[in-house]
């Protein structure tokens, strides 16, 4: 009897105990791990506050696209083209990292490009066979030097004729008419660089792009990169919210990925021209007469194997000479 | 201790006049203290306070040299067994990074004829180092600092090989995007995991040499206790023999023999112990390990010169700066030099034609630089990673790592071997001193009973 009436005491407090326990301390399930949101990778050379370089220093030299009128394809004995011809190649300075223009083909190691293309059928005129070219890749600093020590025969590399460079090279007739635009994902509402103010957008490194960008007001958030490669590289991984650059460059960007495009009017204008050492005034007018035979036959169809379906239709620009 | 010679000349039975009185009134403290002295003041009391002194003392001693013998022997293995495996994991975990960052770049290049045996290293490097962060994670709880670089180990390698995986998808479709994933990728690997995995190395080497030291530390407080314990057991004879007129009192003599074989095997022991741990060195397994990974970003860095493809100018300046590292400015100290000046036996059979490896490596990145440079990019990838292209750089490589994984092999081996000998020669010495101490302490309750039972 006392031991039944213990034991059930016994177990009356123990009942009560367990629910205390349960019920004292707010004890709330736990976790030993903190989740931390992912970091974002960035590639190397990326300048989130970049530094606008000053605009050009505006020397005046006339139209800078107005070049030196072509004389024909005669190859008058001691010219550059003579020289040229008894080494048996042409030495052309290019791009090897813009899409389009040029670059080499991951697949074949192969330059590829409308540049390259354009270095090539000056090579089967002057001297029959697009193929007899050797290929220097210039990093894009390297450009001018490579003209001023004439290492090369000719640059052609998306480069933009100005007052400035022409003091120390020689420029053919323009080539390819580009200009500023943006590249956007599609779907998104941007369709102008205006809609783009306070947004993170991104441009390269030290460039007249980022200059233009820099004047707009409000301007856009800049993320300036040394390797152009990675403004579609930020754009993909949706860091940025657009590129803006030449429209050529932005091309090679839209070709590589279908889920971006390139919208809106270009807001700069920039001629492509060759360059050439300032000496080899011959080579200009022999480049300038190729270019004329270009822009009549095979100039559509290079632009249409590279460029038209990101740039849609265009005709080739008229040449210009003092 | 009072046990030392501290007689006086009529303590022979002579119950003295001037013991204190025991009050019944005394606080019991004074009692207890009153009690000792008087049994001190008479002979077999006396005889039983030593008897209970020199027990208690060997019974101390006891447990001191078993805890201090145990200690180090298990301090030893664990050496051999688990702090040098664990640093040398975590080296091979950053050698596998640095590996996989250069073949990556590899595989790239080498675009659609890219060799599987290249894309097995690469994906064999991204297993091992999840398994080895999986198990230092297990480290992990112990020192924050581990936490800390695991964790950031482990949270960017699935980012890091996700990139690469993004830029291998892009160049087999022929899109140049592709080398601006892979530059991303190998950022990430030379800002975050990488710096991770060299600081989690650090701090396994430094536990490496902390442990070591702490193997070969002398042991103070058993040594003393052994010194103080045998004293009190020489004079307990000195004092015995010029009461009892005996000369030997066997119980005695075979406490103190048993104390004595202790403390001679132990010096044998110890002195073979630290001169075999001091032959250890853990530097240079650490020196060669630090120029196998400093070859290994030089190398990834070679490559990375061709992904970028005339923008590379700050792979080259890295390159540059390895190859200084590795070399030296004048290309005969360095990295290497210090660990062919080390280098003993087997590792210096290993190092032996590491030497002209690097030179025809470098020149090789030289003229894989020319090549590029001059626009002859095929050729230049072709020299860069065909391993089967005689006297390209490519090759040249694959035989200085190759030597310095053999040396680095031989090095542990070393090493281990060392540590194992010191363990070996503290075998027993643990057990030894439980059985010393029991016989002492038999030895001793035997001789002074003998004289104790005297008084009954």
């Amino acid at each position: 009897m006392m031991r039944s009436r213990f034991l059930g005491l016994l177990s009356a407090l123990l009942a009560v105990a367990t629910v205390l326990a349960g019920c004292g301390g707010d004890v709330a399930p736990r976790s030993l791990v903190k989740p931390r949101p992912a970091d974002r990778p960035m590639p190397a050379g990326v300048h989130l506050d970049p530094e606008v370089p000053e605009a050009e220093s505006g020397s005046d030299c006339g139209d800078p696209t107005a070049s030196l009128a072509p004389r024909g394809l005669t190859i008058p004995p001691g010219s550059t083209m003579e020289k040229i011809r008894k080494r048996g190649r042409l030495i052309a300075g290019v791009d090897q990292n813009t899409y389009l223009f040029g670059f080499r083909n991951p697949t074949t190691g192969e330059l590829e490009g409308f540049d390259i293309d354009i270095v090539r059928e000056i090579a089967e005129k002057l001297l029959g066979d697009r193929n007899k070219v050797q290929f220097k890749a210039l990093p894009t600093g390297k450009r001018m030097d490579a003209l001023k020590d004439g290492s090369v025969d000719l640059v052609a590399y998306t480069m933009t004729v100005t007052c400035d460079r022409r003091k120390e090279a020689e420029f053919s007739s323009v080539y390819f008419e580009s200009g500023q635009r943006i590249l956007v994902p599609k779907g998104s509402d941007y369709t102008e660089v205006s809609d783009l103010g306070n947004k993170p957008v991104c441009v390269p490194a030290g460039s007249t792009s980022l200059v233009n960008l820099a004047k707009m007001s409000p301007p856009p958030d800049l993320v300036a990169v040394d390797d152009l490669a990675d403004c579609l590289l930020l754009l993909q991984q949706r860091q940025v919210e657009a590129v803006s650059t030449d429209d050529s460059v932005l091309a090679g960007m839209a070709r590589q990925d279908p889920s971006v495009h390139v919208v809106g009017e270009p807001f700069s204008k920039e001629p492509y021209a060759i360059g050439i050492p300032k000496k080899n005034t011959d080579m200009v007018r022999y480049v300038n007469a190729v270019l004329e035979e270009i822009r009549k036959d095979s100039w559509d169809d290079i632009y249409h194997r590279w460029l038209e379906p990101a740039l849609g239709p265009a005709t080739p620009p008229a040449a210009k000479y003092k | 201790m009072a046990i030392t010679v501290q007689r006086t000349a009529e303590d022979v039975s002579a119950p003295t006049a001037s013991a204190t009185r025991v009050s019944p009134l005394q606080p019991p403290r004074a009692r207890r203290q009153n009690r000792l002295t008087r049994a001190w003041s008479r002979t077999p009391g006396r005889l039983a306070l030593i008897m209970a002194g020199l027990l208690a003392l060997v019974a101390v001693l006891a447990g001191v040299t078993v805890t201090t013998a145990n200690t180090k022997t298990d301090a030893t293995w664990e050496l051999a067994e688990r702090h040098e495996p664990t640093a040398a994991d975590v080296q091979r975990l950053y050698r596998a990074l640095s590996e996989a960052d250069a073949t990556a770049a590899s595989t790239f290049l080498a675009a659609q004829n890219a060799s599987l045996e290249l894309r097995k290293r690469y994906e064999d490097d991204i297993a091992l180092a999840g398994q080895t962060i999986g198990l230092a994670a297990v480290d992990r709880g112990t020192d924050p600092r581990v936490a800390r670089e695991i964790d950031t180990i482990s949270r960017q390698l699935p980012v890091y090989a996700g990139l690469v995986e993004a830029a291998r998808a892009n160049n087999l479709q022929g899109l140049p995007i592709g080398a601006a994933y892979l530059r991303e990728a190998s950022h990430v690997m030379r800002t975050q995991i990488l710096p991770a995995a060299e600081r989690l190395y650090t701090i396994q080497a430094d536990r490496v040499a902390e442990e070591r030291a702490d193997a070969v530390r002398f042991p103070y407080l058993a040594a003393g206790l052994l010194l103080v314990t045998l004293i009190a057991l020489v004079a307990t004879q000195v004092y015995l023999w010029r009461h009892f007129g005996r000369r030997l009192n066997l119980g005695m003599v075979v406490a103190t023999a048993a104390l004595i074989v202790g403390l001679l095997w132990s010096s044998v022991a110890l002195t073979l112990h630290a001169t075999s741990a001091a032959d250890a060195r853990p530097d240079r397994v650490t020196a060669l390990g630090q120029a196998r990974i400093v070859a290994l970003q030089a190398r990834a860095n070679e490559l990375l010169t061709l992904v970028a493809r005339g923008n590379g100018a700050q792979y080259e300046e890295q390159f540059d700066e390895l190859a200084d590292e590795l070399v030296g400015k004048d290309g005969k100290s360095g990295l290497l030099a210090k660990a062919r000046q080390d280098a003993e036996g087997d590792v210096a059979a290993a190092l032996a034609n590491t030497a002209g490896a690097t030179r025809s490596w470098l020149e090789g990145y030289r003229e894989v630089r020319k090549l590029d440079n001059g626009g002859r990019h095929g050729e230049a990838v072709e020299r860069a990673i065909n391993e089967g292209a005689a006297g390209a750089s490519a090759p040249a490589f694959a035989q200085l790592d190759a030597g310095l994984e053999r040396a680095l092999q031989a090095s542990r081996e070393q090493f281990v071997d060392d540590i194992v000998t010191a363990a070996r020669s503290l075998t027993l010495l643990t057990p030894g001193w439980a059985v010393l101490s029991v016989v002492a302490a038999g030895g001793i309750a035997y001789g002074l009973r003998e004289r104790l039972r005297e008084y009954r």
